[in-house]
């Protein structure tokens, strides 16, 4: 190795090791590691959350007093230290956890933070491009169908003008007489003549077809199965129910309870997303907008009092004359969700209705599904009276037990 | 003899249009007329065409619109309530009281409105009862025609502006030393009497004056002279073994109706071994529903009442060895009153006799009778007062006379309309409008309250807090369950912030409670809001002796003169007093007695109208004093003969769409007397109209059942001879072999096979001895149920939608007796002064339905748990099943009742369809619909069950009906089960039969024969 190269191998080490030293130090990332699995919970380097932003705080506070503080706060709290009483106070006397770290790795935290909090911004995308999928505008294939058309239309009343200019001029070169003037019709009516199977063959099938057409056109009509409206928010349950393994429950606690599985309430999306403020994608600003619905400010963490609904798109729509009851399902009937709502968690990014919802697949159901008899005591005579009379379990299906009759769910 | 039943006097007297009518039992008129107008027809040439564009332009309207899907919104709590799921009711314990009714309810909400009011078992004053106003109140909570701010000199204003104003002239009022008049209903709430107390206190030169349009005064005067206190004595009508009523209501209005009525069934009830039931004997003018729940009624005139009283004290007395009274004759009910003198004396200590008259001395002799039958102490409690109607008549009368002299400077008017109901409400109004200060509290901008400065619309009940104290020391609290509908504020916070207190009513009332009621007893704040009652143990009832100079009671009544008819003003069971009359469930609600809807009429004797020749709807005048009104005529039985009567909260001005211009107003007919309010006025003239004829909208003569036995009715002493008295079944021959035969049950014979009973049978039993035919019930389906309400016009087409109706038929002997010489009684027609039944009818859920098996397209069809259902959304409207259903339960929406003008009710605004119930579908139009058996209770009731792995215990799930009724008459349950009610009740070998038996359709409703408690032996 040359002088100049070694000379220059040290000027760029140099920095790096200097680097090393003092931002990217060994305790600096087991602080990171620590920082995530035991703070981040409720701490954020730059913002408040439930507890204040950490940034400065090693300025704030000495060491040894935040040491202590992050040990056992309460206790401070307790002991009237000024400083903690005042800090306790200042975040709605929400007491911190206790934490059993040592020493040192409390210093690797506040290093880790002092290092994050030193980090340039990054530079902000503008307006949140990149993070949005981009919207597919709808193509206009009819316009297009259109000026192909018309295009087409030229194109053979030219050939035709052609065609026939030409046939004049041959006739005229031939001395061959002008073809009796027929009309259109009297030229169709001549050409169907002679092709009079070909004919019947067209009549029959689209006869055939435009009735097979009409009769499944009119059996969709009402049904919307696969109707996926546009949301105000673009909430995925790919990401909350499958990623993330929210249970269903959770959100739609209506649905263990009574007839309506309930849309949350925005203050269920609180109990995640005071914390949860960005997602990867579209994840900000759609998190945004339950602040905003919430008049909420998640820099101070107060409610205003600008609160306004979020107006939900209702995919699933019984008509009244059907009473429909969660809780019969889920409750007692123990219903995976996914058997009337599909895969919602593998496949729904936006919320689509999966089943057709109409009454002759209520009954299919009704007339497969086996009545859960064994163990609840609402059954209790009646789960043998009905063994006796059927044999087996597997047997007794919702439509023994009264499934089909009308005022189960009309009334 | 043969027992006749009749609905009506039309059916009695074969009348052309009853026949009409009962052969044409669906009115068939089709209005093409109004549809298309005849002219238009006439002149227009092509109205054939017309009719096809429309007809094409609508069919392709239709599947035009049916090809798009709308796009509903679903928009969920910001932050979700803790205690609210959506889809699930929540109950809140409450009270309700408006000056008039009280009651201690539950209240079910949904997603925070209230929906329907039922009865709070925990209450020991109404036991879980409710009645058809209290029932019905929950609709006026959403009558649009409340006002929605508070009102200065008819405009809207501001509360700080109209504080400000009120302030200012309460001030100059102190100043001068002006008089201040508080004018209130009854009120019961303790810590509302102290907010008028420190109001008072405030401003020094304030009157509390307590007034009732339907007053008691005269009973707390009487009292207060016999005994030395001033107090409406509690009744305790469940240990009376004979009850006498003299012109009091009891069952429906009288005091506290939904008290007495729970207790009198107690009484009546002739189930699990129980032999003996108690006697009523009611003497009466006007026919109520408590005469004619009465095992004897005498009809009496207003102006015999006194000798009635008089002379059946001196029965008494001469039987007992007491000095007697002077009395005038009471002519040929002389013998009745010696026989119910030794029924009563019978029972000694154990019987009790209630007066309504609002009169001082014959209060008082009623006190002599009950005192010397020894009734304080067991069947009337004078220790433990009720206080309800403590109105006071002579206060009133100064009030009143203060207001002519133009003494009062500043009145406040709380839960009353005295321009309405005082005698002379008009001049009264004009005074009101001198005054420096008026000031009235009222929800809607009434007859009182259109001719003050500044109304102060006081929140609905159900929008309030508030206690009770309906009878000493048993205490309710209600709580709003509806944040304020309107800019509304309760009357005590108003009078509170006119004191100088910033306290919200809630904190006053709070603080009001810690101090002066919990105190008392154990329990506290949460415990008796969840309760809805805070009850402390009654006090010893001690047995008391009157103290009044009877003598001179006596002698101020003995001589009553009368001439000319006599008027008695009486309260209808749906409208009561007038304070709910905009409430269109309680309009349609008909009358117990006369069947009639949405009006009051005069009614009359058959007697009298056979001799003045006046006719059903015959518009009269009539006249008395300077009182002059035109009114229809409805023919009455049971009316006493020379006597006409007036129902009260009719006549309204503005009341709202509802009531307005409805009936006549009867309160000027009452006069301010001596001492008390007289409700009843002799010498009135009344002359035929020349106005045409009225017509009503009754309910009388439709559902007819072609004069079928029906009602089953025996006596006790026959009941107690045969079990099975009055219901022995109709035998039919069954062919054995070839040539024998034997008799059997209809049951017995059957074309059709059984229906395989799932895990449940539901069912009903109707206590016909219990059902005092109040229509709490009705108005309760009516609730719970969605039913439309149509208006007269329909009503007079027999287009009524109550999916339960209460049948009322007067029994009498066929023919008029042979008259024993001299003994004008009997040479009366006695169709005249019928007997009573009520029977309440819904559909009765047969197993063998003959609507199932006409119905063309499978739209009603039988349940596995022996339900009768009908499914609206699967129904063409081909009526046939109501025309092949034998009780005549079903019906059929000739239009569609909600968002129509044409039906310009509850259903046709948005407030108004906030009572509506969730889980029942609103009816379409062209859709036959009937009493479901409360189906989507059943589910509930079945689903929480399941959820909570256990077996339903009988009485969980009540039908609307049966948990309205305050007499328990109806029972719900499960026949599968053994130990159910329903079950153990079901005894054909002694009263339980079925309705119209004999065409074997197997009903799962059933009845239990009537029993009268009277000395006769004589079997229907």
């Amino acid at each position: 190795m040359s002088k100049l190269s070694f000379k220059r191998y040290f000027k760029f080490c140099l920095p790096a090791v200097l680097l090393a030293l003092f931002s990217f130090s060994s305790s600096a990332q087991d602080g990171e590691a620590l920082f995530k699995s035991q703070c981040s919970a409720c701490h954020a380097v730059k913002e408040k959350l439930i507890g204040p932003a950490l940034m400065g705080m090693e300025k704030r506070h000495k060491e040894d007093w935040l040491i202590k503080w992050i040990k056992n706060s309460q206790a401070m709290v307790k002991a009237g230290d000024p400083v903690a009483v005042k800090l306790f106070n200042d975040n709605n006397k929400v007491a911190m956890t206790s934490f059993n770290l040592s020493d040192d790795e409390i210093r690797s935290i506040i290093a880790y933070v002092k290092a994050e909090a030193e980090k340039p911004e990054p530079v902000a995308t503008t307006g949140g491009q990149a993070g949005t999928a981009p919207v597919e505008k709808e193509q206009p294939i009819a316009l297009y169908l259109i000026i192909a058309l018309l295009v087409l239309a030229l194109l053979s009343a030219i050939l035709a003008k052609v065609q026939n200019t030409l046939a004049t001029t041959v006739r005229q070169k031939e001395g061959l007489p002008e073809p009796a003037e027929m009309s259109r019709w009297q030229s169709f009516v001549t050409w169907a003549r002679s092709n009079k199977k070909l004919i019947a063959v067209l009549l029959i099938f689209f006869t055939l077809y435009g009735t097979v057409k009409a009769w499944y056109a009119l059996q969709a009509i009402g049904i919307s199965q696969g109707y996926t409206p546009a949301q105000p928010i673009a909430y995925s349950h790919k990401l909350h129910a499958g990623d993330l393994q929210i249970q269903c429950i959770y959100c739609h606690s209506g649905a263990e309870r009574g007839k309506a599985a309930t849309i949350p309430s925005a203050s269920v999306c609180m109990n995640c997303h005071k914390y949860v403020r960005k997602g990867p994608e579209t994840g900000t600003e759609e998190i945004a907008k339950i602040y905003k619905a919430l008049d909420y400010d998640p820099s101070t963490g107060v409610y205003g009092p600008n609160q306004k609904p979020i107006e939900w798109v209702r995919v699933h729509n019984l008509p009244d004359l059907a009473y429909f009851n969660h809780a019969q399902h889920v409750s007692v009937g123990k219903i995976e969700c996914q058997t009337c709502h599909g895969q919602v968690q593998e496949t729904m990014t936006v919320a689509s209705q999966f089943s057709p919802l109409t009454m002759s697949w209520c009954l299919e159901c009704h007339k497969t599904t086996q009545v859960k008899m064994a163990g609840n005591g609402y059954y209790e005579q009646y789960h043998q009276k009905m063994l006796d009379k059927f044999g087996s379990d597997s047997l007794l299906t919702v439509d023994k037990i009264g499934g089909l009759e009308c005022s189960r769910c009309h009334y | 003899m043969s027992k006749k039943y009749w609905k009506g006097v039309e059916e009695l007297q074969n009348d052309a249009e009853f026949v009409r009518l009962k052969n044409n039992e669906f009115y068939e008129h089709l209005p093409l007329d109004e549809v298309i107008q005849k002219k238009a027809v006439d002149t227009n040439t092509t109205p054939r065409r017309d009719f096809l564009k429309f007809l094409g332009f609508s069919v392709a309207a239709a599947s035009l619109a049916s090809c798009e899907t709308p796009v509903t919104k679903s928009i969920p709590y910001l932050i979700r309530p803790e205690e609210i799921t959506p889809g699930v009711a929540d109950w809140y314990a409450s009270t309700y009281f408006d000056g008039y009714d009280y009651c201690s309810v539950v209240v079910k909400t949904r997603e925070g409105r209230p929906i329907k009011l039922e009865g709070n078992t925990l209450s020991s004053v109404t036991k879980g009862g409710v009645s058809a106003r209290v029932q019905a109140s929950v609709l006026s909570l959403y009558d649009s025609t409340r006002i929605k701010t508070p009102m200065m000199y008819g405009a809207a204003a501001t509360w700080a502006d109209v504080d400000k104003t009120i302030l200012e002239k309460l001030n100059a009022i102190a100043a001068k030393g002006g008089k201040i008049r508080i004018l209130t209903s009854t009120i019961i709430s303790p810590s509302t009497l102290k907010v008028i107390a420190d109001f008072s206190a405030k401003y020094p030169n304030t009157k509390h004056v307590v007034y009732d349009a339907v007053s008691n005064s005269a009973m707390r005067q009487a009292n207060q002279m016999s005994f030395g206190m001033s107090v409406i004595p509690s009744y305790n009508f469940d240990k009376a073994t004979t009850i006498v009523g003299i012109a009091a209501d009891f069952l429906t209005n009288w005091i506290s109706p939904i008290e007495y009525s729970r207790q009198y069934g107690v009484t009546r009830k002739l189930d699990n071994g129980k032999k003996s039931m108690s006697r009523h004997i009611q003497f009466e003018t006007a026919l109520s529903v408590t005469g004619s729940n009465a095992d004897e009624r005498f009809a009496v005139k207003p102006s015999q009442q006194a000798a009635v009283v008089a002379n059946l004290y001196n029965a008494i007395a001469a039987l007992s060895g007491a000095a007697s009274i002077p009395a005038a004759s009471a002519g040929e009910l002389q013998k009745d009153i010696s026989a119910t003198a030794k029924s009563l004396l019978a029972s000694k200590g154990s019987s009790l006799v209630v007066c309504g008259i609002n009169n001082v001395a014959i209060q008082t002799i009623v006190n002599g009778i009950n005192s010397l039958l020894g009734n304080y102490g067991s069947t009337i409690d004078l220790d433990n007062a009720n206080k309800m109607r403590q109105g006071n008549d002579a206060d009133v009368a100064m009030l009143v006379d203060e207001m002519n002299k133009g003494e009062v400077a500043g009145l406040f008017i709380y839960n009353c309309n005295p321009a309405l109901s005082l005698p002379e409400g008009n001049q009264f109004a004009k005074m009101v409008k001198k005054l420096d200060l008026s000031v009235s509290f009222a929800d809607r901008a009434d007859e009182s309250a259109t001719h003050c400065q500044f109304i102060c619309p006081d929140h609905h009940p159900l929008e309030s807090w508030m206690d009770a104290e309906p009878k000493a020391g048993l205490y309710s609290l209600g709580q709003p369950t509806i944040a304020p509908l309107f800019k509304t504020r309760q009357a005590q916070e108003s009078l509170l912030s006119w004191s100088g207190n910033t306290m919200n009513f809630h904190d006053y009332m709070a603080a009001f409670w810690s101090s002066n009621i919990l105190n008392k007893g154990t329990g506290n704040w949460n415990k008796a809001l969840q309760d809805g009652v805070f009850e402390l143990p009654p006090v010893a009832s001690k047995a008391y002796t009157h103290s009044a100079d009877l003598n001179a009671a006596a002698n101020s009544i003995s001589k009553s003169s009368s001439n000319g008819f006599e008027l008695v003003v009486y309260e209808k069971t749906g409208i009561g007093s007038g304070v709910m009359a905009n409430n269109p469930w309680l309009q349609e609600l008909p009358d117990p007695i006369s069947k009639i809807t949405w009006d009051n009429y005069l009614a009359v004797s058959p007697k009298d109208a056979r001799e003045k020749g006046w006719k059903q709807g015959q518009v009269v005048t009539l006249s008395a004093g300077n009182v002059k009104m035109n009114a229809p005529v409805v023919i009455q039985p049971g009316q006493a003969f020379g006597t006409v009567s007036l129902a009260l909260g009719y006549g309204r001005t503005a009341a709202g769409k509802v009531a307005d211009n409805r009936g006549v107003n009867a309160y000027p007919f009452t006069s301010l007397g001596a001492d008390a309010i007289n409700y009843s006025i002799s010498g009135v003239d009344i002359q035929k109209s020349t106005e045409d004829d009225y017509a009503f909208a009754a309910t009388q003569t439709h559902h007819t059942m072609m004069g079928r036995a029906i009602v089953k009715e025996t006596t006790l002493p026959e009941y107690l001879k045969d079990k099975n008295a009055g219901n022995h079944p109709e035998l039919f021959k069954k062919k054995i072999g070839h040539h024998e035969e034997v008799d059997v049950k209809a049951e017995e014979l059957s074309l059709w096979r059984e229906f395989e009973v799932g895990n449940h049978h539901w069912g009903m039993g109707i206590d016909l001895n219990s059902c005092i035919g109040c229509g709490a019930c009705v108005v309760a389906c009516t609730a719970e149920n969605n039913v439309a309400v149509v208006g007269k016009d329909e009503v007079m087409r027999s287009r009524e939608m109550h999916w339960m109706r209460i049948d009322r038929y007067y029994t009498s002997d066929a023919d008029p007796k042979e008259g024993e010489s001299g003994d004008l009684k009997a040479m009366e027609n006695p169709s005249d002064l019928p007997k009573v039944v009520f029977q309440p009818v819904m559909c009765q859920h047969c197993n063998h339905a003959p609507c199932e098996t006409v119905c063309p397209v499978i739209a009603t069809s039988h349940s596995s748990e022996g339900l009768n259902q009908m499914t609206y959304n699967r129904c063409v409207g081909t009526r046939y099943c109501a025309n092949n259903c034998p009780y005549k339960v079903r019906r059929f929406n000739w239009f569609r009742y909600s968002d129509n003008p044409k039906f310009d009710f509850n259903m046709n605004d948005d407030l108004g369809k906030m009572v509506l119930n969730p889980d029942v579908v609103v009816r379409s139009r062209g859709v036959m619909e009937k009493c479901s058996l409360c189906v989507q209770r059943i589910q509930e009731g079945k689903l929480n069950a399941k959820k909570e792995g256990r077996k339903i215990p009988d009485g969980e799930i009540k039908t609307a009906c049966s948990q309205s009724c305050p007499t328990q008459a109806i029972t719900f349950g499960d026949y599968n089960n053994p130990e159910s009610q329903v079950k153990r009740m079901w005894k054909p070998e002694e009263r339980s039969y079925h309705l119209l038996e004999e065409l074997n359709v197997k009903p799962n409703v059933y009845y239990l024969t009537k029993v009268r408690n009277t000395s006769e032996g004589k079997e229907a």
